[in-house]
């Protein structure tokens, strides 16, 4: 995920950023940073850092930062210390910053990308957005001067989308077959289905735009949806246990076995059977995705159901 | 996939069966809330599988409590941050408070400035924030600290490289 930089690399990133702050940076300075940064994969990862650095610190107004970041201090200083000694460790910083690749010059940029089922795919697009593709899932990627689009046309795609590299900063757009999804710096998921398009956002925020609505509705970190052609549904709450399939899992939480089921026959060839009587009970625990056969064999283990596989192909859960 | 993925998989649903149980009443404890605890009890074992490393050591359950523990203060920085933003627009004026469409961007930048901050020896931070924050150049934190030009330099150099070290 982060491959740790070199510390002098860092230091000189740091050196760099100084300078800039220091109110006496020169057009030279700056002509001299776009060298340095492309001296290496990891001066560029560095300087990208840097530049998420600077983009938080101007993302919060200035009537707002100075009074917020002394409350938040405060309310550090108190209680939560303590707390956090009672929990017996310190401070651990979160928040992932993706990381690109620049090594090609965007232009104009067009693939297809098709994934058989129970297959996914991991991808990195020019402009160093990641692209993993999951099972049965087509997609074309268009991009232009303008834009960068991806036309989901079936299946489903998780999104970690990069800075763009280039001084247009192009937006960044998924289509489906009912609308759009708008990037707005961000790591999210469209699935398509007959008659609706789902997205999740789990960092940034998307806007959701069906091809015959007239307004968008903006999807925030934490928060997934639907559209058909004209409506959106309710925002909800991200169910995260959908995204593990990134990790070749899925964790179900209280879910119903057909629903289960249902999920895992995304990932293998052929049929998948739940038997009404059995439909409704309810599983928690970890499965695996890429080998679907043991998961179904720990769901016999844990459950009141038997596995028949008639052949690989057609398999139908049954009371026990 | 191969056996190694295979096995720590049926590892992990074994974990899950065994574990989830203390570790949702642990967390609850420590919470005082059990939906919330079933939230970062199910988020515990997300993070186990999303761990870069691929074995899970002799002491499930000490990695289990670890990564609990991170992500329970998580949740209380995460907490405390919206408190103070929350806090501080309740004193402004209607037209300067940002959209609803901002707040998330604006939370998130704060979380990251607060992890930020969280590493710096304290003049250092007053430096950070006096130039970063409040605008100022660096002569003029100089004078207001009563420390030389290249002490401040040191100051900001070392809070920059606090905070590329932290933003990974």
């Amino acid at each position: 995920m982060n491959p740790s930089i070199d510390p002098v690399i860092l230091g000189e990133a740091a050196d760099w950023l100084v300078q800039l702050q220091s109110g006496s940076a020169t057009e030279e300075d700056h002509r001299a940073i776009q060298l340095w940064q492309g001296r290496s994969a990891q001066h560029a990862q560095a300087w990208q850092r840097a530049e998420a650095i600077l983009g938080d610190l101007r993302a919060v107004p200035g009537s707002i930062a100075s009074e917020t970041i002394k409350r938040m201090r405060r309310n550090q200083g108190i209680g939560r210390r303590q707390a956090l000694n009672g929990l017996g460790l310190f401070l651990l910083a979160g928040p992932a910053v993706w990381l690109a690749y620049r090594e090609v010059p965007w232009q104009a940029w067009t693939a297809d990308q098709r994934t058989a089922i129970g297959e996914q795919r991991g991808f990195t697009l020019p402009d160093g957005t990641r692209l993993l593709i999951n099972t049965g899932s087509s997609l074309n990627i268009a991009f232009s001067p303008r834009e960068r689009r991806i036309k989901l046309l079936d299946g489903e795609v998780l999104i970690t989308t990069a800075k763009d590299p280039s001084a247009a900063h192009r937006p960044f757009i998924v289509q489906t077959r009912h609308g759009t999804a708008r990037a707005l710096g961000t790591r999210f998921s469209v699935r398509v289905g007959e008659t609706r398009s789902s997205v999740a956002v789990m960092e940034g925020a998307v806007e959701m735009l069906p091809d015959h609505g007239t307004q968008g509705v903006i999807l925030k970190a934490g928060e997934q949806s639907a559209f058909g052609l004209s409506a959106i549904d309710p925002v909800l709450p991200l169910d995260t246990s959908a995204m593990t399939w990134e990790n070749g899992m899925i964790v179900a939480r209280n879910m119903r076995l057909s629903d289960l089921l249902a999920e895992l026959g995304r990932y293998r060839p052929g049929v998948l059977r739940c038997h009404d009587a059995v439909a409704d009970l309810t599983v928690s625990g970890a499965f695996s995705l890429r080998d679907t056969d043991a998961s179904l064999r720990l769901l016999q283990d844990t459950l009141p159901i038997t596995v028949s596989s008639h052949t690989r192909y057609w398999v139908v859960i049954e009371p026990r | 996939m191969s056996s190694v993925d295979r096995s720590l998989n049926l590892h992990i649903h074994n974990l899950y069966c065994e574990h989830h149980g203390w570790l949702h009443a642990w967390l609850d404890r420590k919470l005082g809330n059990t939906s919330d605890a079933a939230d970062l009890a199910h988020d515990t074992f997300l993070r186990l599988l999303t761990r870069q490393a691929r074995t899970l050591g002799a002491e499930p359950r000490a990695l289990l409590t670890h990564i609990a523990k991170g992500l329970v203060i998580d949740r209380w920085r995460r907490q405390d941050v919206e408190r103070a933003y929350l806090e501080t627009i309740a004193h402004l004026p209607e037209p300067q408070v940002p959209s609803p469409e901002t707040r998330w961007l604006i939370l998130e930048a704060l979380y990251r400035i607060d992890a930020m901050l969280s590493q710096m020896p304290d003049k250092t931070r007053q430096a950070f924030l006096m130039s970063q924050i409040d605008g100022m150049t660096y002569p003029q934190i100089a004078i207001e600290l009563g420390v030389s030009l290249i002490s401040v330099k040191r100051y900001m150099r070392d809070a920059f490289l606090a905070c590329l070290s932290v933003a990974e």
